[in-house]
């Protein structure tokens, strides 16, 4: 599917009020953590293709920013979602 | 499917040594996210307690700066990469614009950036206060200073489409400044959850 520019801008502003409005209500709990990372993903992912310009490049060079991201995210999401034991 | 059109560009776009700079880049960052994430569980209280005194309309406010920043230098090197033969010089005139209305949000990044760090030094935060404030501190003032680098390098870009410098034949220029741009902005659209508003 062909995105325009100015929708995968849009996309990026719309993503980024909902994270504004879940800190700004103080709406942040354990299951609206695990969506604000999925659209953190959705984000990074839609730069990386789409303002990087590497939607169309080979995947040797394509996929090194977007396991950066994938390797981020899923680490972030673990120290968040992992059990803390108190010593 | 028509087989032109899942042919891919054999390079990304830009000089290929941006790259490895963008590499470096990431990994760096990344250590820093994940160290911060990770600190975090060893204080979680502090941590959420320190993140209130942040101004989370101001990171707010620096992500729709940056977004849109990046939109526009799209914009800019869309305009030159395919212009060829007399609509060389209309093609750099549009992309300064795009390329001056860059320039001025990165300004306003960096203005608004320095009120947010006058107004927490004026609380009396420094990198020794707390595990929390030295992750805040180390990771904004490191993305400031890329975003003040990338504003000279979107200036000297700027510079050369004023004398029509960019074409199809030569756009390889604007391209290594848009992806720098592009990676100041993918660090920060990780950072504004991670540090302002997660808890």
């Amino acid at each position: 599917m062909k995105r325009s520019v100015e929708g995968v801008w849009a996309v990026l502003i719309i993503l980024t009020i909902f994270a504004y409005l879940l800190g700004e209500l103080k709406l942040v709990n354990t299951l609206l953590v695990g969506i604000l990372l999925i659209t953190t993903f959705i984000k990074g992912h839609l730069v990386i293709d789409y303002f990087m310009g590497l939607k169309n490049v080979q995947l040797r060079y394509s996929i090194i920013p977007t396991l950066w991201l994938s390797i981020v995210i899923f680490s972030i999401s673990l120290a968040y979602y992992l059990p803390i034991t108190i010593k | 499917m028509n087989k032109a059109l899942s042919i891919k560009e054999p390079y990304p776009p830009g000089d290929f040594a941006i790259w490895i700079v963008i590499y470096i880049e990431l990994v760096t960052f990344g250590l820093m996210f994940i160290g911060y994430a990770f600190s975090r569980r060893a204080d979680v209280a502090l941590f959420n307690n320190s993140q209130l005194q942040l101004n989370q309309t101001a990171g707010f406010i620096d992500t729709l700066i940056l977004i849109t920043s990046s939109y526009f230098i799209v914009k800019a090197v869309n305009s030159v990469k395919n212009a060829r033969g007399a609509k060389i010089q209309s093609a750099n005139n549009l992309a300064s614009k795009w390329l001056l209305a860059a320039i001025l949000l990165g300004l306003m990044f960096l203005v608004n950036k320095l009120l947010e760090f006058s107004a927490i030094f004026s609380q009396g935060i420094s990198l020794s206060t707390n595990t929390f404030f030295m992750f805040y501190l180390l990771l904004t003032m490191f993305h400031f200073m890329h975003v003040a680098l990338g504003t000279v390098i979107l200036f000297n870009i700027y510079q050369r489409t004023r004398t029509s410098g960019y074409s199809a034949d030569d756009s390889r220029g604007i391209e290594t400044g848009g992806v720098y741009w592009h990676l100041v902005d993918l660090l920060w659209i990780i950072l504004f959850p991670l540090v302002y508003i997660i808890r």
